[in-house]
C-alpha cells in the first residue's frame, strides 16, 4: 500500500521536476555563455529527480512494485517456475533451450573420449602387448554399444510403447490444461484440506524471503497440477533407459571380460588396474544416460514444444508481469519451495528494507545483542578513571595502607588518590551513546583526530625544514603507498582486538594523508606573503601563525575530506577481521546468515555517516576559510 | 536531454534482458573445495580420475569457508560444492537458496573443529570462567555450531560472553596473544597453535558422548542437479571409491597431503579423526528419516534461524539420498 504511494509520488516528482526545469529554461534570462560556472548553480529540482531516479530504480529492481500493484503473482509465477522446473530436466534432452541434443553432444564427446583413450594406450610404453591389446578390444567394443543404443532396428517394442504413452499423457495433459475446469476436483475431503493449508498460508515477503508456495489463485492451480503430473512423466521417462536385448548383451561380455581381468590383476598393477576401471567407467556414462535412436522421441519433442506453447498462453497477463514488473530475474522452484532469483534475492525491498531497519533501531532488539544506536547510563568515575592516568597515585607521597592485625584495611591519602584516578568512586550518571553506529562513527572520529593532531604540525614542519624533510621523508614516502589493510594482519597481533588496533589503523590512514596536504599547504604559500610579514616585522611564529597555517588551511581541510572517506573505507575491513561491534561487523555476519536486508542496512548507514561527515566539514570549510579561491 | 532519457531507457533494456546464462552442454564441472582439510578424492582430484571418470574437465577452486562456496553457487560460477560444513548448508536453505544436499563428505569428531580455552578453564569451571570473558568464534561455521553445543554441555551463558566475530586463524593469533579467554577454531594449523597456550574444552570422546560431532556434506545447485544427474551420481561415485581405497588403507597419503597443503605427519593426524561412512551406512544411520544427519539439520536449522530466514518445516526437501551408489 505505502510503496504504491510512494511509487506514484516518486513519478510525479519526477513529471514535475521536468517540467519545472523546461520552464525555467525558458523563461530564465541569463547572459552567461558556456563555461560559465554560474551555468551550473541552482538546479535543486534536477536533485529531486536524481533522488527520485534513484529510489524508482531500487523498488523496481528489488520487485516492490510488483509486490505492491500484483501482490499475488509471486505464487502465481512460483507455481510456472514449479512446471518449468518439473520439464527442465526433460527439455534439456531436446534442442529447445540447447543447440544440440544432449545424447547428441554426449556421443560426440564420448566418441573423441574413446579415440583419445585408445591412442593413449597405444603409446603407452609401461603397457603389455597382451594388455593393450584386450584394452583396444574392450574400448572398440564400448564403441559398438552406441550404435545398439542409436539403431532404429534394435528398439524394443515395449520401449517404444512407454514413449508413446508418455508422449500421449503429455498431450493429454495439454489439451486438459486449456480447459476451464482443469484440473478435476477429486474428493470434496482434499480439497478442504488444501484450502484449510492455504488459510495458513502467510504472503509474500511476510517473514523476509518467502514466495507462498501453495498455489492461491485458479491459474495457480491449475500450473501446480500440470506441474506434479509432469514431474511423474518425467520421473517415469528417466527411470526407462533403452537397453535392448542386444545392449545388455553386448554390455554384460564386456563387464564379465572386465572382471575376469580384474581378478587376475596383482595389488601392484597400478596403472592396469586405473585404465581398466577408466574403461568401465567410459561404458557405464553412456549406459546411465538417456540415449535412444535419433528419431524414436522425435513426437515427444513435439507434445513437450505443444505444452510449452499453451502453457505460455495460459499464463496471458502473467508473461507480462513476469517481463516487466519483476525485471533480470524471476521466481524459481526448488521442489515444493520457491524464492525469488536475481535481484530480488539480492537486492531487498525498500520496505522489507525499512521494516528490518526500523527492528534493529529498537534497542532490545539491535544486532547480536548490542542496539544499532542507542544510551547507557555511564558513571561520571568511569570517565574521570578513564582519563586520569593511574601513576598519579604512585608519585603522591607516602605508602599505599598495609592491613591490620585486626583485619581491616584503613584507607590513606594515597589510596583515596588512587580511587579517585581509577574511578573506583560513586558518582552520578550521565547518559552515554552506545550500539554499532556509535562505535563506528568513534573510530572513524579518533582516528581521524588523532591523524590530525600529530600530522598537521608535522606536514608544515616538513614544508618548512630541510631536517624535518629529509628525516621523514623516507618513513612517511614508505609507508603512505602501502594500502591500510596491508597493516591488519599485524594490527591484531600487536594491537590486540580492541578498539586500540582499529584507532590505531585508521590513525595510519588519516596520518599519511594529513602529513603530505599540510606539508603542500605550507610549501605552497606565496612567497610574497611571506615577504610582506616579514618586512612588517613579524616573527618566526607570527609568521607561521598569521601567513602560513591560513593559507594551509585549504588544502588542509580538503586533505581531512579526503581522509574520512578512506578511513570510512578502511573501518569497514578493520571490523571484519575482529569484529565485536560496529557497521562493519554487523554487514560481515549478516553476509553468513545471507541477510541481504541488513548488508543493504548497513551500506546504507554508512552513506549517510559519510555524508553527515563530508557536509560538517564543509560547512567548516565554508566557516573558516571563507578566502578559499580567492587568494 | 532526450539524449540522455533514451540512453538511460536503453541501459534499462540491457539490464532487464541480461537474465543469468544457462551452462548450456555442461563442457566442464565447477566444483568448490577447501584447502587444508584432507580428503581421500583428492587423489582422485590430482589423478585426475574425476575428469576421466565424468567425460568433461573438472575445475576445483578452494574456498575459505562454506557460506562463500553458497555464494559463488547462487551467482552460478559453482555447480558442486564438496565438503561444505552443515552449517553453512543449513544458512542457505533456510534462505530458501537453491541447493541439494546428495553426500555426506567428512564426519569428524572435536579433533577437527574445537574451541581451545585458557589455560586454568576447564569444563567444571566454564560456566563461571568465561562470564564476561572474550571469546573469538567464526560465527555462521561449523565452529559456531560447536561452540553453542560445547556452551551448552559445560552449563556456560553465551549472553554474558563478549563473542568477537574472527576467521580460525586471527582468532588462533588473538588466543596465544590473551585477547580472548577462549577461540573456537577449524583447521589443523589454526588447532595447533592454539593448542600451545592451553587446551580443548571437550575431549574428542567427551564431545562424542554428548553427540557433537562435525559433518560436511556435497551440496548441489538445484539447476545442475536436474540438467546433468549423471554427471552427479558419477561424482559422488567417484568419491566413494576413493573413500574405500581410504578405508582399506590404500590412499596414497603423499598426494592429498600436497594437494592440501598441508604436511605429511600434519595430514595423517587430521585423516585419522575423520570418518567416510559408505552409502549403506549412510543411509540406513544417516541419510534416513530420523537419521543422525536429518537431526543435526533440525537442530541446526533452529539454532541458525534468523527472523527473515526462519527455520524450514521439513529438512528432509533438501537431502536427496537418489545419487548415492547403489
Amino acid at each position: 500500500m505505502i510503496t504504491g504511494i510512494v511509487t506514484f509520488l516518486v513519478i510525479f516528482a519526477v513529471i514535475g521536476s521536468i517540467l519545472y526545469g523546461q520552464r525555467l529554461v525558458k523563461t530564465e534570462k541569463s547572459d552567461a555563455v558556456f563555461g560559465n560556472p554560474e551555468r551550473a548553480k541552482g538546479g535543486l529540482h534536477w536533485v529531486v529527480v536524481g533522488s527520485s531516479f534513484l529510489l524508482l530504480s531500487w523498488l523496481y529492481y528489488s520487485w516492490d512494485i510488483a509486490k505492491a500493484f500484483y501482490p499475488k503473482s509471486a505464487n502465481e509465477l512460483c507455481q510456472v517456475a514449479k512446471v518449468n522446473e518439473s520439464l527442465l530436466s526433460l527439455k534439456y534432452l531436446f534442442p529447445i533451450e540447447e543447440r544440440q541434443h544432449k545424447s547428441t553432444a554426449l556421443i560426440k564427446r564420448e566418441n573423441i573420449n574413446i579415440q583419445k583413450k585408445i591412442i593413449l594406450i597405444q603409446n603407452s610404453p609401461d603397457l603389455k602387448d597382451k594388455d593393450k591389446k584386450l584394452f583396444i578390444d574392450l574400448l572398440n567394443k564400448t564403441k559398438k554399444t552406441i550404435p545398439l543404443l542409436t539403431d532404429e532396428k534394435f528398439l524394443e517394442n515395449k520401449t517404444k510403447n512407454k514413449i508413446g504413452e508418455l508422449t500421449n499423457r503429455i498431450t493429454w495433459l495439454t489439451e486438459d490444461f486449456q480447459k476451464i475446469n482443469y484440473p478435476p476436483i477429486k474428493s470434496i475431503e482434499e480439497e478442504n484440506k488444501r484450502i484449510e493449508a492455504l488459510k495458513k498460508q502467510l504472503g509474500w515477503g511476510a517473514t523476509g524471503m518467502e514466495v507462498p508456495p501453495l498455489p492461491e489463485s485458479k491459474k495457480g492451480l491449475k500450473f501446480h497440477a500440470a506441474a506434479q503430473e509432469l514431474n511423474e512423466i518425467s520421473d517415469e521417462f528417466f527411470s526407462m533407459r533403452n537397453h535392448n536385448v542386444a545392449y545388455v548383451t553386448l554390455i554384460k561380455e564386456i563387464r564379465n571380460e572386465i572382471k575376469e581381468y580384474q581378478n587376475e590383476l596383482n595389488d601392484d598393477q597400478e596403472l592396469e588396474m586405473t585404465l581398466i576401471k577408466e574403461i568401465k567407467k567410459l561404458g557405464q556414462r553412456i549406459e546411465y544416460e538417456s540415449v535412444f535412436p535419433p528419431n524414436a522421441l522425435n513426437e515427444m519433442e513435439k507434445s513437450i514444444r505443444e505444452f510449452d506453447v499453451a502453457q505460455k498462453k495460459e499464463q496471458g497477463n502473467l508473461i507480462y508481469v513476469d517481463a516487466f514488473l519483476f525485471p533480470a530475474g524471476t521466481i524459481v522452484a526448488s521442489g515444493p519451495t520457491c524464492a525469488e532469483d536475481g535481484p530480488g534475492r539480492w537486492l531487498p525491498k525498500p520496505s522489507d528494507t525499512f521494516r528490518i531497519f526500523g527492528d534493529l533501531l529498537k534497542p532490545s532488539v539491535g544486532f547480536k545483542m548490542i542496539p544499532m544506536i542507542w544510551y547507557e547510563m555511564m558513571g561520571v568515575n568511569r570517565i574521570v578513571g578513564f582519563i586520569l592516568p593511574d601513576w598519579i597515585a604512585d608519585i603522591m607521597p607516602g605508602k599505599y595502607p598495609v592491613h591490620s592485625s585486626d583485619g581491616t584495611v584503613k584507607p590513606n591519602f594515597k589510596s583515596k588518590v588512587l580511587d579517585i584516578v581509577t574511578g573506583e568512586f560513586n558518582a552520578f550518571k550521565i547518559p552515554v551513546p552506545t550500539g554499532h553506529i556509535w562505535d563506528s562513527f568513534l573510530r572513524v572520529f579518533l582516528g581521524l583526530v588523532l591523524g590530525i593532531i600529530f600530522g598537521v604540525p608535522l606536514g608544515i614542519f616538513m614544508g618548512l625544514n630541510r631536517f624535518a624533510k629529509g628525516f621523514f621523508d623516507p618513513l612517511v614516502e614508505l609507508y603512505r603507498p602501502v594500502p591500510p589493510l596491508a597493516w591488519a594482519p599485524l594490527v591484531i597481533t600487536v594491537f590486540g582486538i580492541d578498539n586500540l588496533g582499529k584507532v590505531f589503523l585508521l590513525f595510519m590512514v588519516s596520518f599519511s594523508i594529513m602529513i603530505i596536504s599540510a606539508r603542500a599547504g605550507a610549501s605552497g604559500t606565496q612567497l610574497s606573503k611571506i615577504h610582506a610579514a616579514h618586512s612588517l616585522g613579524a616573527s618566526r611564529w607570527q609568521i607561521l601563525r598569521e601567513v602560513i597555517f591560513p593559507n594551509s588551511l585549504p588544502e588542509i581541510l580538503t586533505g581531512v575530506r579526503v581522509a574520512v572517506g578512506m578511513c570510512w573505507g578502511t573501518l569497514v575491513a578493520a571490523e571484519f577481521l575482529a569484529g565485536t561491534s560496529g557497521i562493519g561487523f554487523v554487514e560481515n555476519v549478516a553476509r553468513k546468515y545471507m541477510q541481504y536486508e541488513v548488508i543493504w542496512i548497513t551500506i546504507f548507514v554508512m552513506g549517510m555517516l559519510g555524508l553527515l561527515f563530508d557536509v560538517t566539514i564543509r560547512k567548516i570549510i565554508d566557516k573558516t576559510i571563507p578566502w578559499r579561491g580567492k587568494g | 536531454m532526450r539524449k540522455i532519457i533514451s540512453f538511460i531507457l536503453g541501459s534499462l533494456l540491457a539490464l532487464n534482458l541480461s537474465v543469468s546464462v544457462a551452462n548450456a552442454a555442461a563442457n566442464e564441472v565447477r566444483v568448490a573445495f577447501f584447502l587444508e582439510w584432507a580428503t581421500p578424492n583428492q587423489e582422485a582430484k590430482v589423478k585426475k580420475t574425476f575428469d576421466k571418470a565424468l567425460g568433461v574437465p573438472v575445475k576445483w577452486t578452494n574456498f575459505a569457508t562454506g557460506g562463500e562456496m553458497t555464494e559463488a553457487m547462487l551467482s552460478g560460477d559453482i555447480d558442486i560444492s564438496y565438503s561444505q560444513g552443515l552449517t553453512p548448508f543449513v544458512n542457505a536453505v533456510n534462505a530458501k537458496a537453491p541447493i541439494k544436499l546428495v553426500d555426506i563428505a567428512v564426519i569428524y569428531g572435536m579433533g577437527g573443529t574445537t574451541c581451545v580455552a585458557a589455560s586454568g578453564i576447564d569444563k567444571n569451571n566454564a560456566s563461571s570462567k568465561l562470564d564476561g570473558q572474550k571469546v573469538a568464534v567464526p560465527l555462521g561455521t561449523m565452529a559456531d555450531y560447536v561452540f553453542k553445543e560445547t556452551m551448552r554441555v559445560v552449563g556456560a551463558d553465551i549472553s554474558k560472553m563478549k563473542v568477537v566475530d574472527m576467521n580460525p586463524e586471527d582468532g588462533s593469533a588473538a588466543f596465544v596473544n590473551g585477547d580472548v579467554a577462549m577461540a573456537c577454531l577449524f583447521g589443523g594449523k589454526s588447532i595447533k597453535a592454539a593448542k600451545e597456550k592451553g587446551a580443548s574444552l571437550l575431549t574428542v570422546d567427551e564431545a562424542k558422548a554428548e553427540g557433537i560431532a562435525g559433518i560436511d556434506i556435497t551440496s548441489v545447485t538445484n539447476k545442475f542437479l536436474k540438467e546433468n544427474p549423471g554427471m552427479v551420481r558419477t561424482f559422488v561415485e567417484v568419491t566413494h571409491e576413493a573413500n574405500a581405497r581410504h578405508n582399506a588403507g590404500k590412499s596414497d597419503m603423499n598426494i592429498i597431503a600436497k594437494d592440501a597443503a598441508m604436511d605429511l605427519a600434519g595430514t595423517k593426524k587430521q585423516m585419522s579423526g575423520f570418518e567416510f561412512p559408505d552409502a549403506a551406512t549412510m543411509k540406513s544411520k544417516y541419510m534416513n528419516k530420523g537419521g543422525i544427519l536429518m537431526t543435526y539439520l533440525e537442530v541446526m536449522g533452529g539454532m541458525f534461524a534468523t527472523s527473515e530466514n526462519p527455520k524450514l518445516k521439513d529438512y528432509s526437501k533438501v537431502v536427496d539420498t537418489s545419487y548415492l551408489p547403489m
